[in-house]
């Protein structure tokens, strides 16, 4: 291990990102909540000669509402933080119920939002999450802030729609509707990553569905997810049928590896499984709220 | 960790032998490749560039010719390591030339790859699917540049 690394305290997003801007992606690295990025130099993995802590920037803290009802999560908000967010309600559900299944109590304390995102596991509980509740990315650069949609940031294993220089500034949420979010994950033992994940998103009203967005984590480079799966959902109103055609879809779209957690064969195998309980969950609480 | 793979190239398989065996050609196929250098008749030294998500690791390899058989086949073994991270990495690679047609060449590949060191803490799983798909790339650049040859000859 090389010489510790110089630690930068900005206040600012801008001059976070003016000091990232001056790195070559390399040797400037973003520290937030450091449950990723420090273990990775221990490991060697990584060994950045200059820190820009996030700590200090308090735009990036803590969840507020926008004007049009929205929620703004802002980057460095902790998971623990996300998991007892009260507004994160019905059809949003879904991000606080992921956010409780991160790892154990001390990594919640520690990771962020952000950094969850930015460092994009394929087995990570936020993806699978964000894309179901079809959120967006709000984004710093050089050039100012833009957004992208969660499904569009995800882009490979450990790669998103980040350009060099460019950091995670919030996550944005449409305003709450009635409806059910659910996140169900499938591991070896408690706090461990995923082998697989369900991330279900459904907004009703009058007894209708309104929006559905599934999508699966861990079994492929981005988070699964399917126009055509959720369109059956909706129309074929949480029906066991539809239930059983978006499995299926989404079982056979699906690119899952092979590693110490499962088979890429017993990946596939569970993807309907557990896309079939997650409906029929939704389902029952849909007929029971008629 | 073995990839293999199979593409099919539109060119005799005698101009297709002459691009496998060009380093400059190969420089510009292969995925992250940076340099290639002859050492002397049977060996080229290589820099290699891996990116997984954060982490970079430069590769600075020897690549041995141990079998030849013009149009047919090449076997080589690859060595190296990085700079001075302590990652090493062994290949035995194989590539076989199967004449399809006049103008029509299969390439086969074969690669048994092991890395020991910082890069070993990444998952493998994740690793192989990586390298499958830079073999997809290799393959979609080497039809490129064969067939822009092809036009301006
Ligand atoms: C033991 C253990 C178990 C875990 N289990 C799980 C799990 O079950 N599920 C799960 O989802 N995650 C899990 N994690 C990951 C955890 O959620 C991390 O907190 C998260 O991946 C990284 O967040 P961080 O704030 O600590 O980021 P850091 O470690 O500080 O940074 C991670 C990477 O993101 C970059 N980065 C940080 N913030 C930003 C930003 N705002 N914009 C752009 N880039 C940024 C950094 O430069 C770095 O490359 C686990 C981690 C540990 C250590």
């Amino acid at each position: 291990m090389s010489a510790l690394a110089h630690l930068h305290r900005p206040a600012t997003i801008e001059e976070a990102v003016r000091l990232l801007a001056a790195g070559d992606g390399e040797r400037v690295r973003l520290l937030a909540g450091g449950a990723t990025l420090v273990a990775m130099m221990n490991a060697e993995l990584v060994d950045p000669a200059e820190l820009v802590s996030l700590a200090a920037i308090a735009e990036l803290r803590g969840i507020r509402a926008l004007a049009d009802g929205g929620l703004r999560i802002g980057a460095m908000t902790r998971h623990r933080e996300t998991a007892a967010e009260a507004r994160l309600a019905g059809a949003a559900a879904v991000l606080r119920e992921a956010a409780a299944r991160i790892a154990n109590p001390v990594v919640r304390n520690m990771g962020t939002i952000g950094g969850s995102i930015a460092f994009a596991d394929p087995a990570a509980d936020y993806p699978p999450a964000l894309v179901a509740a079809d959120a967006a990315v709000e984004i710093a650069g050089r050039r100012g802030r833009r957004q992208v949609p969660a499904r569009e940031f995800f882009v490979d294993w450990f790669a998103t729609a980040l350009a060099p220089g460019e950091m995670v500034t919030a996550v944005l949420l449409a305003p709450p509707a009635p409806g059910r979010g659910s996140y169900d994950k499938l591991c070896r033992v408690s706090g461990d990553f995923a082998i697989a994940s369900v991330a279900l998103s459904v907004a009703w009203r009058d007894g209708a569905c309104e929006r559905v967005g599934l999508a699966v984590g861990g079994c492929g480079p981005r988070p699964l997810h399917l126009d055509e799966a959720d369109a059956l959902l909706r129309s074929g109103r949480l029906g066991e049928a539809a239930a059983r055609r978006a499995g299926e879809l989404l079982a056979a779209a699906a690119d899952p590896l092979e590693d110490v957690r499962a088979s890429a064969a017993y990946r596939r195998r569970v993807i309907p499984r557990m896309v079939e309980r997650a409906v029929a969950q939704a389902r029952a609480q849909l007929e029971a709220n008629r | 960790m073995r990839m293999e793979g199979t593409f099919e190239v539109g060119a005799p398989r005698e101009r297709v032998w002459r691009c496998i065996t060009d380093p400059t050609l190969m420089v510009a196929c292969i995925p992250g490749c940076e340099e290639i250098a002859p050492v002397d008749a049977r060996r080229y030294r290589a820099r290699v560039l891996v990116e997984v998500g954060p982490v970079k690791a430069r590769f600075n390899l020897v690549v041995e010719v141990v079998e030849e058989l013009p149009f047919e086949r090449v076997a080589s073994v690859t060595r190296g390591e990085e700079g001075t991270r302590a990652s090493i990495l062994s290949a035995e690679n194989m590539v076989i030339l199967a004449e399809i047609g006049p103008a029509l060449t299969e390439v086969r590949y074969s690669s048994d790859v092991s890395v020991t060191g910082r890069l070993a803490k990444y998952g493998l799983g994740m690793m192989k699917k990586r390298v499958d798909r830079l073999g997809v790339e290799f393959a979609e650049r080497f039809r490129e540049r064969i067939a822009a040859g092809a036009t301006s000859a």
